[in-house]
């Protein structure tokens, strides 16, 4: 199962030597340009068009099918039309910090995908501390939301960027250490490992996927991905019902598209590691790989956007209630057993 | 028996008598106050110097249990101004009785009732706004329709109706410039929810302040959409001109009960009798508007605590549709239905009439089954109890306190209901409940509409099957009115129905001509929307949002 990662691969396919420094990081680039731009489409796909079918067939109707088969047109319709509406920067707005924010949510969630191994040896880079990259570049965003709300001079911009803050750090923690329940299962942070350690086979057909070992901690994981991700239960930081749109209430045109971006592929990179580290990574039957790891993670999207239809929003002080009283505490006692059971076993 | 009433406070039973109120009983208790005594239609008017207001209002309260100041009409003739203070008993609105204060013609004013009646503060407001009546000691006399800088008060005689306004932006009134509260205080922000606002339900400006998340201080500004339909009543003649209007007021879905509440006050000014078989046709039209409003209303709610539109607004709209539709057969319109009339209804059920009750009747089969529904998506959720549970409490205190009716009442446990305890229409005839929850909070608000939505279904079943069984050479849609009406000249009248939000009424004064000279309309709403600020002093903002949600406002009817 252990594969070279990408630019090693590209070396190999276009002939070139792989112990070059320049040839690697040209070939990096070309890796992540291509990573990138897979999960790119899939936020494109996501966006504007499979969101709006699925809401609706959550809450019966029909949505977009009049551009192209299925409305699939509709990307490009609403790429054309958000990529050309005006960009209004509000007066007194903060400038650097104002623009810079969009770019950070943005391209924070798209570092993560370098070190999630997509199946068929598109894997950019395989450090031994993969699963802390991950975590600290997703949560880097905070600081980009937080950049927005404050530096949009909007009230209600300032108070959205201080409730994904106040958001990020009560979910983060239960978060970060359900993950390390897993980390202790497969005694490696690297991915690749993590993802080897779930081969072999549990019962019978099924496999060793952590979920299967663990489903309170996937239970918990998924939990706290919602809150981390800002869909329903959780989506108070935007909360349009209350706070207008939170941090982007003031971002127009291109900003507005990278800050939806960020949305999406945060919730994709959510996906990404919810299916690295509990679904087995890109392993599945009969299919290549790569192609089970987007089920994988389009399900993990498909389960967002259900709550998002479905569940209620909590209020502000309940949410951080739930993080800290009940989360936290479940995710230390899911760490503690964890270790005792791996350490027991393990003997 | 389900139509029983309420037993009654018998210490507060001043001058009640079996067949109704013994006003010399009630008048010996004011003593001297009462300078004269008026007939009105509905009640007798007591009236009153116009200084002495309080105390008498107080007296009417504590003593004699007049706990709901309904309405406050003001007006000018052309020797005086007047103010009259309607009011009535939550435990039975048929005891009614009308204070009349005269005030002078050149320097109009007379002592405030909001230190009585907290529901008085804004009708005191709106007098001042419209008609130019100055209340002493009245805790925030400033106008609440019109924006501050207007000239002259609109329903006054001497109003110039070609005096241009001129509203400069120098002029105009900057709402975060006087707000010291937010200076004074460092920890405190002021915010503006609206009037531009996802969750404001129309044009309702909120002026907040708040301490981090909680509310510290909130003010409600409205007046957006006042489009003078009291005035556009008064220039419309009684018979076929002010019909249209009242389907604006509460413009969601709630026309024909609005149309009902005119239809009420102006048959009995005019002594009209309503044929038996158009007021079955009323109350089972009315009812499904009454539908329409409520799920209309338990959407929008749950789009403002579930945060988008998601499946339960959907779910609402999809199942306000079919009554929507239902109402298109029967009146040709969807939302501006137009469908009384003086003595009766316009037409007869849509031909042919079985296809119509068949429809009637598949609706109300598959109603239980939708109400599963949105009770399994809606009041079992438990993320949704906990957002509404005990918060926007209102006390039944506050309630009578501030004239809130309707869902907003009965959600505090007030058991009081027009329909029942002031019958009209068909609806005494009928078996139903009316419908009550102790909590006071945000959730118990909702579960009223929502069982409400059940009696209304059962008020309509009874209605086809009496329908169903009129025989054909009785089906009388309207009484025999003249093709002009003309009441007599200086009668008065207060009037109301049960309108979707509440306690919907009319005040009529005609002068012998064929419009009225007073058209004075009590919206539910905008009584109803007083209580906010109680409701949400120190709550979170997301409650505050649902509280407005549950209030169910309808702009429209607030500013109309």
């Amino acid at each position: 199962m252990q594969s070279a990662p990408l630019p090693e691969t590209l070396a190999n396919l276009l002939g070139l030597d792989p112990n070059s420094t320049a040839v690697m990081i040209l070939l990096s680039l070309v890796g992540a340009g291509l990573i990138g731009t897979l999960m790119m489409t899939n936020t494109a796909l996501a966006g504007p068009w499979a969101k709006r079918k699925i809401t609706a067939a959550f809450t019966d109707r029909i949505a977009v099918d009049r551009i192209g088969p299925y409305g699939l047109f509709i990307i490009v319709a609403d790429a054309v039309r958000l990529l050309s509406k005006e960009l209004i920067v509000p007066e007194g707005v903060d400038r650097p910090a104002w623009d810079l924010a969009p770019l950070i949510i943005a391209s924070t969630a798209l570092l993560g995908f370098a070190v999630i191994p997509m199946g068929n040896g598109i894997h950019l880079a395989d450090p031994e501390v993969g699963l802390a990259y991950v975590f600290a570049v997703a949560s880097t965003t905070s600081i980009g939301l937080v950049m927005a709300g404050y530096a949009s001079n909007n009230k209600y911009s300032f108070l959205g960027g201080l409730r994904a803050v106040a958001q990020n750090l009560a979910y983060e923690i239960p978060l970060i250490l359900t993950g390390a329940s897993v980390v202790i299962f497969a005694g490696s942070l690297q991915m690749s490992e993590i993802v080897a350690a779930q081969q072999q086979s549990l019962i019978g057909p099924l496999p060793s996927w952590y979920a299967f070992v663990n489903p309170f901690a996937f239970v918990l994981f998924m939990i706290a991905n919602l809150a981390e991700v800002g869909r329903n239960p959780f989506d108070i930081p935007e909360a349009p019902t209350e706070i207008v749109a939170g941090y982007q209430t003031e971002y127009s045109s291109v900003y507005f598209v990278l800050i939806y971006l960020g949305e999406f592929i945060h919730i994709f990179l959510g996906g990404a590691i919810i299916a690295t580290i509990f679904l087995g990574g890109p392993a599945g039957p009969v299919l290549p790989g790569i192609v089970w790891f987007l089920i994988k993670i389009w399900g993990v999207f498909l389960f967002t956007q259900w709550a998002r239809s479905a569940v209620p929003r909590v209020r502000i002080d309940q949410l951080i209630e739930i993080g800290w009283k009940g989360m936290l505490v479940l995710s230390l006692a899911n760490l503690l057993l964890t270790a005792v059971i791996v350490g027991v076993t393990v003997q | 028996m389900s139509l029983e009433k309420p037993s009654r406070d018998t210490a507060l039973d001043v001058g009640v008598t079996e067949d109704g109120l013994d006003y010399d009983a009630l008048a010996d208790l004011l003593g001297g106050h009462v300078l004269d005594r008026e007939e009105h239609v509905n009640a007798e008017g007591f009236v009153i110097r116009p200084d002495e207001v309080q105390e008498v209002l107080s007296t009417l309260k504590e003593e004699a249990g007049f706990d709901h100041c309904a309405c406050v009409t003001a007006q000018e003739y052309d020797d005086r101004y007047e103010s009259i203070y309607h009011l009535r008993k939550y435990n039975d609105p048929t005891q009614e009785l009308s204070i009349v204060v005269p005030s002078p013609k050149d320097d109009p004013h007379n002592e405030s009732a909001a230190r009585v009646y907290d529901t008085a503060d804004w009708h005191e407001r709106e007098a001042y706004d419209l008609v130019g009546i100055d209340y002493d000691d009245h805790p925030d006399l400033r106008r609440i329709l019109l924006p501050e800088t207007w000239q002259g008060h609109p329903l006054s005689q001497d109003y110039n109706q070609d005096q241009p306004q001129i509203v400069s932006l120098r002029e105009h009134a900057n709402p975060l410039k006087d707000d010291k509260r937010s200076e004074d205080d460092p920890d405190t922000m002021f915010v503006n929810i609206g009037p531009h606002h996802p969750a404001t339900h129309g044009v309702l400006h909120v002026e907040t302040v708040l301490d981090g998340e909680q509310i510290a201080d909130l003010e409600p500004d409205i007046g957006y959409l006042h489009r003078c339909e009291e005035q556009m009543c008064q220039q419309g003649t009684y018979r076929h001109q002010i019909m249209p209007y009242p389907d604006r007021w509460d413009y969601i879905s709630a026309g024909i009960l609005n149309e009902w509440a005119y239809a009420r006050a102006a048959e009995d000014l005019a002594d009209i009798d309503v044929p038996e078989y158009a007021q079955v046709i009323r109350t089972m039209s009315a009812e499904m508007c009454r539908i329409a409003s409520h799920e209309l209303a338990l959407a929008t709610f749950a789009l403002d605590v579930f945060g988008d539109f998601t499946a339960v607004f959907q779910y609402g709209i999809r199942d306000r549709e079919i009554v929507q539709n239902l109402l298109e057969d029967l009146t040709g319109q969807r939302l501006m239905f137009n469908y009384l009339r003086l003595g009766g209804v316009a037409w007869d059920l849509p031909e042919p009439r079985e296809e119509y009750f068949e429809k009637i009747r598949d609706f109300l089969d598959d109603l239980p089954h939708k109400l599963e529904e949105i009770h399994d998506l809606v009041t079992g959720n438990e993320i949704f109890q906990m957002r509404c549970v005990d918060t926007g409490v209102l006390s039944p205190e506050q309630v009578k306190q501030y004239g809130a009716t309707g869902p907003v009442a009965r959600g505090s446990g007030v058991d009081y209901d027009i329909r029942r305890d002031d019958p009209y229409g068909y609806y005494d005839e009928l078996d139903w409940n009316v419908v009550t929850e102790q909590g006071g909070d945000n959730f118990s608000r909702v579960l009223v509409r929502l069982r409400e939505v059940e009696e209304s279904a059962r008020i309509i079943e009874q209605c086809v099957d009496l329908l169903e069984q009129w025989p054909e050479d009785d089906r009388e849609i309207q009484a025999n009115v003249p093709r002009t009406l003309r009441p007599d000249p200086d009668k008065e009248i207060y009037r109301s129905v049960e309108g979707a939000k509440g306690e919907l009424g009319i005040y009529i004064r005609s002068d012998g001509t064929d419009k009225p000279a007073r058209f004075k309309i009590r919206s539910p709403c905008f009584s109803n929307l007083q209580t906010l600020p109680e409701m949400s002093q120190g709550e979170y903002i997301p409650d505050m949002i649902a509280s407005l949600g549950s209030l169910d406002i309808v702009l429209g009817e607030v500013d109309r």
